[in-house]
């Protein structure tokens, strides 16, 4: 519930930015928006200037169609534009409903199609660590994106190669559970060998916690975060799956989200 | 037969001494040949695992590092397995990276349909910022890889088992040009990768009913479509003999160039849209679909003289 919820502007700055392209994933966004702002604001080493700064860290969507969240913290800083923002999904605009990386400033995987963007990014950290560099590679994946094989291969491949620089993280929002349930997925993460943590996605507290405890170091276990979230968190009758999923507020219930993160 | 195995190998080790950027990955597959290159280029070298799928998506994650990719495996598990991934990895988000295959269409004869790829040329060319070559000899391969391996595009090599005997020198071997091996007037034959080899063992039957041209594609995407216009326009009739599928080959691209040359008679050869459900040898499948001597023969008298 509203009382909870932190990261109100950035939410209200998500529903006013797809509420005027007419397109977008709110509950998707919601779900991880305390995550993706917390890496932009605290873990990312990024220079909104310099989007392909050579000692930047590495954040992929995976699961594109959160990339609302990912948009609003681009625009904090300093990447894209607010105008940027009120373009959305429109053909003179940058911004779609998935992340064209070859477009979108800051945005490093053009993601969309899942069980993708955990694989590019297990290459990003092999390649960093062929060129010892130190940046973080960190990848955001869904818990339907789970259903994907590739993400499993993934978590074979990372482990083998002990790929420490990198870090999925899981946004268990319980999506899966409406189609094809990945269950304790704590436990088969460190079954594959990796570096598994959970928290609650939405507690400011065990957000930093988990990213003060994680070592970006090579040769050591690749990390995973289970953040288990809620699905629209902030918007009570967005915290439900279904109806909600893509569907795009009129007037009316703009105006009552807006009273619920005021 | 190992084929242009060895020499892939030996080329990446040449290639991957010379330049810290090549990486190469492997779907468990001459992980044994490339041991040398293992050795003599720390970290540079990986057998990934059997998840195609995810070897090609890091060959894109290792490409937005800066490296170089090389991924090898046979063809179906790159192509029609990791095709998603070729596509949205590495084309649309404009990284460049090589895929060089183990075998042709059907050189894994005896282990049969699941080990083919006959489509290979025609699905990947209908991706943006691909290049697709069909080295049939040691310096094609050599040359071509050498050509292109540090470019912006997907390069696709679909490295033969069994190639031709033509000889060519390096100079010969240009990425994108096709080559003419013989002059003439009545005819004109296009052979594509090995089936140059058949086309070669046909010669004194076909000096017997006409005056052939005979060219070398190597580079299927871009095709030299000067090369086939200026051929055509002086024979008018046109043979292409092509281990693909009959849809998206060559031939299509053939057509494509030479659609406003007007009268002039075409036949190909190529693999029926069909599994071969057959086993055997290369040879016997070879024999089965045409790609012979009597092929070559049957198709010009009955189609273009």
């Amino acid at each position: 519930m509203a009382s909870d919820v932190f990261n109100k502007d950035l939410r209200k700055k998500i529903v006013e930015m797809i509420h005027h392209s007419g397109e977008g994933h709110i509950p998707s966004a919601f779900s991880i928006i305390d995550i993706v702002a917390h890496l932009y604001r605290n873990v990312l080493k990024v220079d909104g200037k310099n989007p392909r700064w050579d000692e930047r860290d590495y954040f992929v969507l995976s699961k594109g169609h959160g990339c609302a969240a990912l948009y609003v913290m681009l625009e904090e800083r300093g990447f894209i534009t607010k105008d940027d923002l009120m373009k959305k999904s429109k053909s003179e605009g940058i911004l779609g409903g998935h992340p064209d990386a070859t477009r979108v400033p800051g945005a490093e995987a053009s993601t969309g199609s899942l069980g993708h963007g955990c694989g590019l990014a297990l290459g990003l950290a092999l390649g960093l660590r062929i060129r010892e560099k130190d940046n973080k590679v960190i990848a955001l994946l869904g818990d339907g994106e789970s259903n994907e094989g590739t993400v499993w291969e993934c978590g074979l491949v990372g482990a083998n190669l002990q790929l420490g620089n990198l870090c999925y993280i899981i946004d268990n929002n319980g999506s899966a559970a409406q189609i094809l349930p990945v269950s304790d997925m704590e436990k088969k993460w460190e079954s594959f060998g990796w570096e598994a943590h959970s928290i609650n996605g939405h507690s400011q507290k065990e957000i930093e916690d988990v990213f003060q405890k994680i070592r970006f170091e090579h040769h050591a276990k690749p990390k995973v975060i289970i953040a288990n979230t809620l699905k629209g968190k902030g918007v009570s009758f967005m915290e439900v799956h279904g109806p909600w999923h893509a569907k795009v507020p009129n007037a009316e219930e703009l105006k009552t989200i807006y009273e619920e993160l005021s | 037969m190992g084929g242009l195995r060895d020499t892939f190998a030996e080329v990446l080790h040449e290639l991957g001494k010379e330049d810290p950027n090549l990486v190469v990955l492997v779907g468990d597959i001459s992980h044994y040949r490339l041991q040398p290159f293992a050795e003599d280029c720390p970290g540079r070298y990986y057998n990934i695992g059997i998840c195609e799928p995810t070897i090609v998506s890091m060959a894109a994650g290792l490409s937005k590092a800066g490296f170089f990719p090389v991924v090898h495996t046979i063809s179906p598990f790159i192509v029609d397995r990791s095709f998603e991934q070729i596509k949205l990895d590495f084309c649309y988000q404009k990284y460049g990276g090589n895929f060089i295959t183990a075998g042709s269409a059907f050189d894994y004869a005896a282990l049969g349909c699941t080990h083919h790829c006959y489509g290979d040329f025609g699905i990947l060319k209908t991706l943006p910022r691909t290049q697709l070559v069909y080295p049939a000899s040691d310096v094609e391969l050599t040359e071509l890889l050498r050509q292109t391996y540090n470019n912006e595009f997907v390069t696709y090599f679909r490295a033969p088992m069994h190639g031709h005997s033509q000889k060519f020198s390096k100079g010969d071997i240009i990425f994108g040009k096709g080559i003419k091996i013989k002059d003439g007037k009545d005819l004109t034959i296009i052979a594509v990768g090995s089936q140059l080899e058949t086309v070669l063992n046909a010669r004194p039957r076909v000096k017997e009913i006409a005056d052939a041209e005979i060219l070398y594609i190597h580079t299927v995407k871009p095709l030299d479509a000067d090369l086939v216009r200026q051929s055509l326009r002086k024979t008018g009739r046109c043979l292409v003999i092509e281990e693909h599928s009959v849809y998206g080959g060559v031939f299509d691209d053939v057509l494509r160039a030479a659609r406003d040359l007007s009268g002039t008679r075409y036949s190909s050869i190529a693999i029926p849209n069909e599994f071969i459900h057959q086993y055997g040898t290369y040879q016997e499948h070879c024999q089965r679909l045409g790609f012979s001597v009597d092929g070559i023969i049957g198709k010009i008298k009955d189609e273009l003289l």
